[in-house]
C-alpha cells in the first residue's frame, strides 16, 4: 500500500469523523430542542392539570350541595304531605316515605304526584302507590331513554318503608304494590284499645278563630244559619281533639240598616221607649212590621238610614233604643257573640288608619277601599255617603282585630257559599293594607250550600218499637240523641258545597248512610261484649295481654280501615269538609258488618250456650267501637250503648 | 310650551343663543332650567340674575331640587348675588341633608350680608404686594401670582373673585412696569419646560425649600379632604335618598374617626411607589388619629403566593407602620356572591357570553345578553359558580354605561384556579371593580385613595355602592411616584431575574423595598422622601438622587465611622518602633458628636491603604501619598513618607514608610483611612442598573430594557476591614472617605459582606 493511498484512507476517515461529529451535534441539538419543547409542554399541561384538578373540586362540592338541598327539599316535601306529624297510620307512613323516595330522585317533581290508596283486590297487596305515571309523563318529553317500570324501579331503590312493609312490588304499569306487615297492624289494633284514639301529635298548638253562625239579631233564624252552626261546630271540635286552642266566634250583624229599621219602628211604637221599657216579646212580628213600612215608606227608610247613622256614632238614646232589641233577640247559642257593634271603635280607628296611608278612594260620597291595585274587583265600600258603616267595614276590622288582637294562627269563616268572593276581597284589602301575611296567618272560608224545603215528620221516630228493651231514661236519652244526631248527621254527611234536600224523611231511614244506621250499629257492637258480661275493663286488660291476630281476610280489612281514621282527620284538617268523616263512619260501619257476618266472635250451641269466645275478635270490636265513638265525639252525636 | 318659546325664556335669562340651544338638547338640565325660571318669574328678577339661576340649573344635585324655589329667593332678593356664594350655598345644602334649612346657619355660611368695598380689597391687596415686594421686582412676571390671590381671599373670604383678580394684576403693573420681550420669552421657556410636569395641587403641599424637612404626619395634617361623614361635599359625590342614613350608620360605627386601607395585590414585591401609598394611607390615617387597614386584595388566584403576602407585611412594618387590621378580598367573598345576587335580582347584572376580545377596544358592541330575564341570569349565575361554565365562556356584567365609553365593566370571571385562602371554594372571582368598592364600604373606609389612574374607575366605584344601597366612601386620587433608571414592573423583574441580571427580588439595584431594604436604605429616609414628593395629583417622575440624598441626610447622623480599605496597598512602617505609638487607638463614631461613643482599632507596623491613595508621580493637584509627599493616617496621628517602593513586574505591591508624628511644623496635606489589623471583607458596589432614564421605552432603549443594562451595576471588591469590626445585617456604617455600607445578610461568620448603600457626595456616583 503506498503512502499516498494511507494518507487517503486517512483523509477519508477523517472527513468521515467530522462528517459523524456534525452529525451527532446536530443530533444533539435537535434533541435539546426537543427537550426544551417537550419542557414547555409539560408545563402546559401541569397548569392544564391544576385547572383540572381545581374544576372536579368545584363540581364535586357543587354535587354535594345539590344533594344536601335535595335532603333539604325532601325534609320539606314530607312536612307538606303530612300536616300533623302522625306516624300511626299505615297510609300516612306509606306516603311519607314515598314522598322522601321521590323528592330524592326527582327533585323537581312536586310531591303532590305521590297519592297512595287501597287496593280493591287484595291480590295486588294493601296499598297502591301511582306516582310513577305522572313522573314519566313530565319527565318523557325530556329523557327518551325512561320508562315507567324505571321511573319504578328508581323510586323503590330509596323507598324505605321500616316496619310497616311485609313486601312491596312493581306490576304493569308501573303501580307498586305494597303489603303491609301484619305485627305492624295488629300491635296499632291493640293500642287503639287499650290506649283510645289518642290524638296524633301536633307540631305546634295553634290559635284559631272559627267564625260561624252569623244571624242577623233583627232577622229570623233559618236552617242555614242552623247549617254554619252544625258545620262550625264540629270543625271546632276536630280542631280541639287535635289539641288547638280553638276559640268559637259568633260574627252577629246587630249594627246595621236592620237595625236602623227596628229602632225607627220602635221610636214610633214606643214613644216613652227611654223611661218605659217596653217588652218586645214577639220580635219577628215586629221585624216584619217594620220590614213591610221599610220597603213601602220612603219617608220611613230616610229615617231608618238615618238611626243607622247616629247609633254608630253612639248616640244615647238609639243606643238605648238598641239595647233594648238586643235583649229581646239573644237566644242562647254556645259561642262568644260579637255583634258588631263590638267593632264600632275597631271600624273607627281603621279607617283612620286607612284615611292616613291614602288606601281610601272617593267614589260619589262613598268611601271605597280596592282590594288590588289594578282595580280588578269589586271595591269594599268603607264608609257610605251618609257617614254609615257597612258589614265591609266590621267584617274587615273583625279580621284585623283577630289577626293583630287575638293573635289568630288560622281563621275560619263558615259561611254560606254566596260569601266567598266578599271574603276573598275583604283577604286582598287586608293585604293590601298590610296587616294579614297570609304565609303566617291561615285563612279558610268553609262555604256551604244553602238548605232547601223542609218536610217535618216527627212520627218517624217512633216507628220502631224500641220501648221493649230500653229503661225508661235510655229511651229518653235515645230519642234526644236521634233527634239531634240525624238533623247533624244528615247535614254533615253531605258535601257542604253541595245544595241538599232536607229531609227528615231521609234522615232517619235506619239504612244507608244516615246516623240512625250508625247508632244502632254501635249498640250493636256493644252489645257483643255485653253479652257475655264482658265489660270494656276487662276487653281493655285482654288487649293488653293478648296480641290480635287478623287471620281472617275480613279482620284484616276491617283492621286496615280502622287505622284510616287518622288519614281522614288529617285530610280533613286540609280541606275542612267534614261529610269526609260521615263516608268514614259508614265504611268503618259497613266493613264491621262484613266482618261480623262472616266471623264468629262467640261460638253458641244450639241452646244458646258460649262454646268459644274468640277473645281477639272481640278486642277487634272494641277497637271498631272506639274508632266510630271518637267519630260521634267530633261529629257532636251522642253515642248510645244501647237504643 | 313650544320649542321656541322655551328657547326664547332661556334667552331673556341670558343665555346666550348658543348656549340656550345647548341646553334644549340637556333634557334633565332643560327641565330643571324651566323649574327654576318658573320660579324665578314669581320675583320679577330674570334679567339680572339669569346667570345665578343657570348656575343652580346646572350644579344642583337631584336631592335638592326641592329646595329651588328657596335658593331663588335667596338670588332674587340679591342675598345670594355671586357664583362664590351660590356656590357656599349648594355646598352647605350637600353637607346638611336636613329638609329644613337651618337659615341663620346657612346665611352664615354663604356669608349673606357681608359686603366688600372697594377700598378694602385694594388697601388689602397693598398690604399683600408690599410683603412680597422684593421678590416681585426680582422675579417678575414669573412671581406666582397665587399666593397672594390667595392671601386676600382668606381675609376677605367674600371680595369678589374678579375685581380683586383686576386690582392685582393693576398693583403690580404699577410695581413693576408692563411686560418687557424678555418676561415673554422666559414665560414660554418654563412653560414647554414644565409641560410634562405640570402639578395639579390637591393639598396645599409644594415641593418648596421652606418645606423641605417636613414629616409625613406634616404633610397628610395638611390635606385638604373632607372629614369623616362629610362625604357629600366632596365634588362628585352621588347622593342618594339613602346617603344621609347611611352616613349616619356609617359615623356610629367608626365614631367618626378616619379610616384608610391600603389594599395592595398579594402578586408580587412592594416597590418604592407603594412606598408613596403606604405612606399617604397609613400616615393620613396616623394624623387624624384614625385607623388603617392592610388589605391584601387577593382576587385573582393566579398570581398569588404565599411569600408575598408576608413580604407585603414586613415591609410595611418595615417602613414603621402598624396595620389596625389585616384584611382579605376573599374575606369578604360570601357577602361579594350574595350582593352580586342583590344586584342580579334588581336588573343590574347579567351574565354575559362574549369573550374577552369582542369587548376589548374603544367601541365594543353592546352585549347581546344584557337584557336577558333575571330569573335566568339568576340561574347562568348559580351554573357558573358551580363549576358547570368553561372558564371565559361566560362573565357577570355590571349595566352601567361610563361616559369614558367603557360599557358594562366586568363583575365576576371563572377561573379554574384554587385560591390560597378558599381553596376549591370557588371557581369565579371577582374583579376589581367589583370588589374594591364594596371592601371599602365594608371595612367603612372613610378615604379611598389611590393612584391617579384609578379615577376612571370612580363612576363605577359610585355607581355600585349606591346600586347596592351600601355606604359609599369618598375615592380621593393622587399622582403616581416613578423613579428613572429602573423598572418595578413584577414581570420585568422576573425576567431580570431569569436572565441572571440580577440576583433575586431584593437585589440591591433594583427599587423593591426589600431591595432598598438590603442596599441600606433608612425607611425614615424613604418616609422623608414620600413626604418630600407631597400629595399631588400629577405623576410625578424623579431620579433616584432624590431619595438617595435623603439617605445620606439620615446616615450622616445614624451610621457610625469606621474605616476599610477596598483595594488594599501593603504598607510597612519601618521605624514602628522609634515613633512609638500605641497599638490601639480611639476611633470615635461621630466625629461631630464625640458623646456618642467610640469603638479601638488596632494599629502596627504594617497597615494598608487604598491602592489610589498613592500615585509615584502625581500632577501638582495631588494632595495624598506620593515618591515626594507624605500624608497623614487618620486617628492615627501620623504621616508617613515612602522609602521605598516594591515592585511585582510592574505593579507596586508595597510600600516602605517612615512615620513620624503629627506636629505643627509637618503638616500633611491629607489624612487618609487605613486598616492594620485586618479582616477580609467582600464590598459590593453597586451602580445603576440601566444607562438610560426610562428603560423601558421603546423610544429611549430600541433593543428592550434587557439589553439596557450598566455593565458596571455590580463590582465585587475585596478588602480589609479592622479585626475587631462586629455587625448584625443591615447595619449601616460610613466607610471613611468611601461612602455609606451596609452589612448584607449573606454574610457568614468567615465572610464579611457590604452593600453600598450611597457614596458620600451625589456626584461621585455618576462616574
Amino acid at each position: 500500500m503506498s503512502q499516498n493511498s494511507v494518507e487517503q484512507i486517512l483523509e477519508n476517515q477523517e472527513k468521515e469523523f467530522c462528517s459523524l461529529q456534525e452529525q451527532f451535534k446536530s443530533i444533539i441539538a435537535q434533541l435539546e430542542n426537543k427537550n426544551t419543547e417537550n419542557e414547555g409542554i409539560l408545563q402546559a399541561l401541569e397548569a392544564q392539570n391544576i385547572k383540572l384538578k381545581h374544576r372536579i373540586a368545584v363540581l364535586i362540592e357543587s354535587i354535594e350541595e345539590e344533594k344536601a338541598k335535595r335532603i333539604e327539599k325532601t325534609k320539606c316535601d314530607v312536612n307538606d304531605a303530612v300536616n300533623i306529624s302522625s306516624l300511626i297510620s299505615p297510609r300516612t307512613i306509606l306516603t311519607v316515605a314515598f314522598v322522601k323516595a321521590v323528592a330524592f330522585v326527582y327533585p323537581n317533581i312536586p310531591s303532590s304526584v305521590v297519592t297512595l290508596v287501597p287496593t280493591t283486590n287484595s291480590k295486588f297487596g294493601d296499598y297502591q302507590c301511582n306516582a310513577a305515571m305522572p313522573i314519566y309523563q313530565q319527565l318523557k318529553s325530556s329523557d327518551s331513554k325512561i320508562t315507567l317500570q324505571s321511573v319504578a324501579q328508581n323510586i323503590l331503590k330509596e323507598f324505605d318503608g321500616g316496619e310497616v312493609v311485609e313486601k312491596v312490588e312493581i306490576a304493569n304499569a308501573g303501580f307498586i304494590n305494597i303489603w303491609l306487615n301484619k305485627n305492624f297492624l295488629c300491635s296499632k289494633i291493640n293500642i287503639l284499645v287499650n290506649q283510645g284514639c289518642i290524638p296524633p301529635p301536633i307540631k305546634k298548638r295553634l290559635k284559631i278563630v272559627v267564625d260561624f253562625s252569623s244571624p242577623n239579631v233583627a232577622k229570623e233564624m233559618h236552617v242555614g244559619h242552623l247549617r254554619s252552626t252544625i258545620i262550625g261546630d264540629s270543625i271546632c271540635r276536630i280542631l280541639e281533639y287535635l289539641g288547638h286552642d280553638v276559640l268559637r266566634l259568633n260574627h252577629i250583624g246587630d249594627w246595621g240598616t236592620q237595625f236602623g229599621m227596628l229602632i225607627a219602628h220602635l221610636q214610633d211604637m214606643y214613644p216613652n221607649y227611654l223611661t218605659e221599657s217596653p217588652s218586645v216579646d214577639n220580635l219577628q212580628r215586629f221585624y216584619k212590621e217594620s220590614k213591610i213600612r221599610f220597603d213601602t215608606d220612603e219617608e220611613f227608610k230616610k229615617r231608618a238610614y238615618d238611626c243607622v247613622v247616629k247609633l254608630q256614632s253612639f248616640n244615647q238614646d238609639y243606643l238605648q233604643a238598641w239595647k233594648l232589641i238586643c235583649v229581646a233577640s239573644r237566644k242562647g247559642v254556645n259561642v262568644v257573640e260579637r255583634g258588631e257593634s263590638f267593632y264600632q271603635k275597631k271600624m273607627i280607628t281603621l279607617i283612620q288608619e286607612l284615611n292616613d296611608k291614602g288606601f281610601l278612594e272617593d267614589d260619589e260620597g262613598r268611601k271605597i277601599l280596592w282590594g288590588s291595585e289594578s282595580k280588578e274587583d269589586i271595591p269594599f265600600t268603607i264608609v257610605k255617603s251618609d257617614g254609615g258603616f257597612t258589614y265591609d267595614t266590621s267584617d274587615l276590622a273583625a279580621f284585623k282585630h283577630r289577626i293583630e288582637e287575638e293573635k289568630a294562627d288560622w281563621i275560619i269563616y263558615v259561611t254560606d257559599e254566596g260569601q266567598g268572593t266578599h271574603f276573598q276581597i275583604m283577604q286582598n284589602c287586608a293585604r293590601r293594607i298590610g296587616f294579614y301575611d297570609p304565609t303566617k296567618v291561615r285563612v279558610d272560608f268553609v262555604g256551604f250550600g244553602v238548605v232547601l224545603g223542609l218536610k217535618r215528620s216527627q212520627e218517624k221516630l217512633k216507628e220502631k218499637n224500641r220501648q221493649s228493651v230500653l229503661t225508661e231514661k235510655e229511651l229518653d236519652e235515645a230519642a234526644e240523641s236521634i233527634a239531634y244526631g240525624c238533623i247533624k248527621y244528615a247535614d254533615l254527611s253531605h258535601n257542604r258545597n253541595h245544595v241538599y234536600l232536607f229531609s227528615f224523611d231521609k234522615m232517619l231511614e235506619d239504612k244507608g248512610n244516615t246516623a240512625v244506621y250508625l247508632l244502632y250499629a254501635y249498640t250493636r257492637i256493644k252489645s257483643i261484649s255485653r253479652s257475655i258480661q264482658l265489660n270494656e275493663d276487662a276487653i281493655i286488660r285482654a288487649s293488653k295481654e293478648k296480641v290480635v291476630e287478623l287471620n281472617h281476610e275480613k279482620e284484616w280489612k276491617l283492621a286496615k280501615v280502622l287505622l284510616q281514621f287518622y288519614d281522614i282527620i288529617e285530610r280533613i284538617t286540609k280541606d275542612l269538609y267534614m261529610h269526609r268523616l260521615c263516608e268514614y263512619l259508614y265504611e268503618v260501619a259497613t266493613t264491621f258488618s262484613e266482618f261480623y257476618d262472616n266471623c264468629y266472635c262467640i261460638k253458641r250451641d244450639a241452646e244458646g250456650q258460649i262454646q268459644e269466645v274468640h277473645m281477639d275478635r272481640i278486642i277487634l270490636c272494641e277497637a271498631t267501637a272506639v274508632v266510630i265513638k271518637k267519630c260521634f265525639d267530633i261529629l257532636g252525636i251522642k253515642a248510645l250503648s244501647r237504643m | 310650551m313650544s320649542a321656541d318659546e322655551i328657547l326664547r325664556m332661556f334667552c331673556s335669562a341670558g343665555l346666550s343663543e348658543q348656549k340656550a340651544a345647548e341646553t334644549m338638547k340637556n333634557q334633565n338640565l332643560r327641565k330643571r332650567f324651566i323649574t327654576i325660571l318658573n320660579e324665578a318669574a314669581k320675583h320679577k328678577s330674570l334679567s339680572e340674575c339669569g346667570m345665578l339661576y343657570y348656575h343652580i340649573a346646572s350644579k344642583l344635585k337631584p336631592v335638592h331640587e326641592k329646595h329651588i324655589p328657596f335658593l331663588v329667593t335667596y338670588i332674587a332678593e340679591k342675598k345670594l348675588d355671586n357664583t362664590q356664594r351660590l356656590d357656599a350655598a349648594l355646598q352647605y345644602l350637600s353637607s346638611n341633608l336636613k329638609d329644613n334649612v337651618d337659615v341663620k346657619a346657612f346665611e352664615e355660611y354663604c356669608g349673606i350680608g357681608i359686603i366688600i368695598t372697594a377700598d378694602e380689597i385694594e388697601q388689602v391687596i397693598e398690604e399683600c404686594i408690599e410683603k412680597y415686594k422684593n421678590t416681585i421686582i426680582k422675579e417678575r412676571y414669573k412671581f406666582n401670582v397665587g399666593i397672594i390671590l390667595q392671601e386676600v381671599r382668606n381675609k376677605l373670604k367674600w371680595a369678589d373673585g374678579r375685581i380683586v383678580k383686576n386690582e392685582v394684576d393693576l398693583q403690580i403693573l404699577n410695581l413693576i412696569g408692563v411686560k418687557t420681550e424678555e418676561d415673554v420669552v422666559s414665560s414660554i421657556k418654563k412653560d414647554k419646560g414644565n409641560k410634562s410636569n405640570i402639578r395639579k395641587i390637591l393639598g396645599p403641599i409644594e415641593n418648596n425649600s421652606n418645606e423641605c424637612n417636613l414629616s409625613v404626619s406634616d404633610v397628610m395634617k395638611k390635606l385638604d379632604f373632607h372629614k369623616p361623614g362629610q362625604n357629600t361635599i366632596t365634588e362628585g359625590y352621588i347622593i342618594t335618598e339613602n346617603t344621609e342614613r347611611l352616613l349616619e350608620e356609617h359615623l356610629k360605627i367608626t365614631g367618626g374617626k378616619v379610616r384608610t386601607r391600603f389594599p395592595p395585590e398579594p402578586n408580587g414585591i412592594l416597590h418604592i411607589g407603594h412606598a408613596k401609598a403606604i405612606n399617604i394611607n397609613f400616615g393620613y390615617a396616623a394624623a387624624h388619629d384614625g385607623i388603617c387597614f392592610l388589605r391584601y386584595d387577593d382576587t385573582n388566584p393566579e398570581k398569588e403566593e404565599e411569600k408575598f403576602f408576608i413580604g407585603i407585611r414586613e415591609m410595611v412594618e418595615w417602613l414603621g407602620y402598624r396595620p389596625y387590621k389585616i384584611t382579605h378580598s376573599s374575606d369578604y367573598f360570601d357577602k361579594l356572591y350574595e350582593l352580586a345576587l342583590v344586584l342580579i335580582k334588581k336588573g343590574l347584572a347579567y351574565v354575559c357570553h362574549q369573550n374577552q376580545k369582542e369587548i376589548k377596544g374603544f367601541n365594543p358592541p353592546p352585549s347581546p345578553w344584557r337584557d336577558r330575564p333575571v330569573t335566568e341570569n339568576l340561574i347562568l349565575f348559580e351554573d357558573m359558580r358551580k363549576g358547570l361554565i368553561d372558564e371565559g365562556q361566560a362573565t357577570l356584567r355590571m349595566k352601567i354605561t361610563l361616559k369614558e365609553g367603557k360599557q358594562d365593566p366586568i363583575a365576576y370571571r371563572i377561573k379554574f384556579s384554587p385560591h390560597p385562602r378558599t381553596g376549591n371554594k370557588w371557581c369565579i372571582y371577582p374583579t376589581y371593580d367589583y370588589t374594591h368598592c364594596i371592601c371599602d364600604s365594608l371595612e367603612n373606609i372613610t378615604h379611598s385613595l389611590c393612584t391617579k389612574e384609578f379615577q376612571s374607575r370612580r363612576p363605577t366605584y359610585y355607581w355600585l355602592c349606591n346600586a347596592l344601597n351600601i355606604y359609599c366612601p369618598v375615592q380621593w386620587e393622587y399622582g403616581r411616584l416613578n423613579m428613572n433608571y429602573t423598572v418595578v414592573s413584577k414581570r420585568k423583574i422576573l425576567k431580570l431575574i431569569e436572565n441572571g441580571i440580577v440576583r433575586n427580588w431584593d437585589d440591591p439595584r433594583l427599587f423593591t423595598l426589600t431591595a432598598l431594604r438590603r442596599r441600606g436604605f433608612p425607611p425614615e429616609a424613604i418616609n422623608r422622601f414620600c413626604a418630600k414628593m407631597g400629595v399631588t395629583g400629577a405623576q410625578v417622575v424623579v431620579d433616584p438622587q432624590m431619595v438617595e440624598s435623603e439617605v445620606r441626610n439620615i446616615l450622616n447622623d445614624t451610621a457610625p465611622r469606621t474605616m476599610v480599605v477596598t483595594e488594599p496597598l501593603k504598607v510597612c512602617i519601618i521605624n514602628f518602633k522609634e515613633i512609638n505609638i500605641t497599638e490601639t487607638i480611639d476611633v470615635v463614631n461621630f466625629p461631630n458628636n464625640p458623646e456618642r461613643g467610640s469603638h479601638k482599632i488596632s494599629f502596627g507596623n504594617v497597615i494598608f491603604i487604598e491602592k489610589s491613595d498613592y500615585k509615584s508621580e502625581p500632577d501638582k493637584n495631588y494632595r495624598r501619598l506620593s515618591l515626594n509627599q507624605s500624608v497623614g493616617l487618620r486617628y492615627a496621628g501620623i504621616t508617613i513618607s515612602v522609602i521605598n517602593e516594591i515592585f511585582d513586574n510592574d505593579e507596586i505591591i508595597e510600600l516602605q514608610v517612615k512615620a513620624q508624628p503629627v506636629n505643627a511644623l509637618i503638616k500633611p496635606k491629607a489624612f487618609i483611612h487605613w486598616v492594620s489589623n485586618t479582616k477580609l471583607v467582600q464590598i459590593r458596589m453597586y451602580e445603576r442598573l440601566f444607562n438610560h432614564k426610562n428603560p423601558d421605552d421603546i423610544n429611549e432603549v430600541k433593543e428592550g430594557y434587557l439589553s439596557d443594562i450598566n455593565p458596571n451595576s455590580l463590582q465585587i471588591m475585596e478588602g480589609f476591614a479592622d479585626k475587631s469590626l462586629e455587625t448584625v445585617p443591615f447595619q449601616c456604617f460610613q466607610f471613611e472617605r468611601i461612602g455609606f455600607f451596609c452589612v448584607d445578610p449573606d454574610t457568614t461568620n468567615s465572610l464579611l459582606i457590604f452593600n453600598r448603600t450611597v457614596t458620600l457626595k451625589e456626584d461621585s456616583g455618576k462616574n
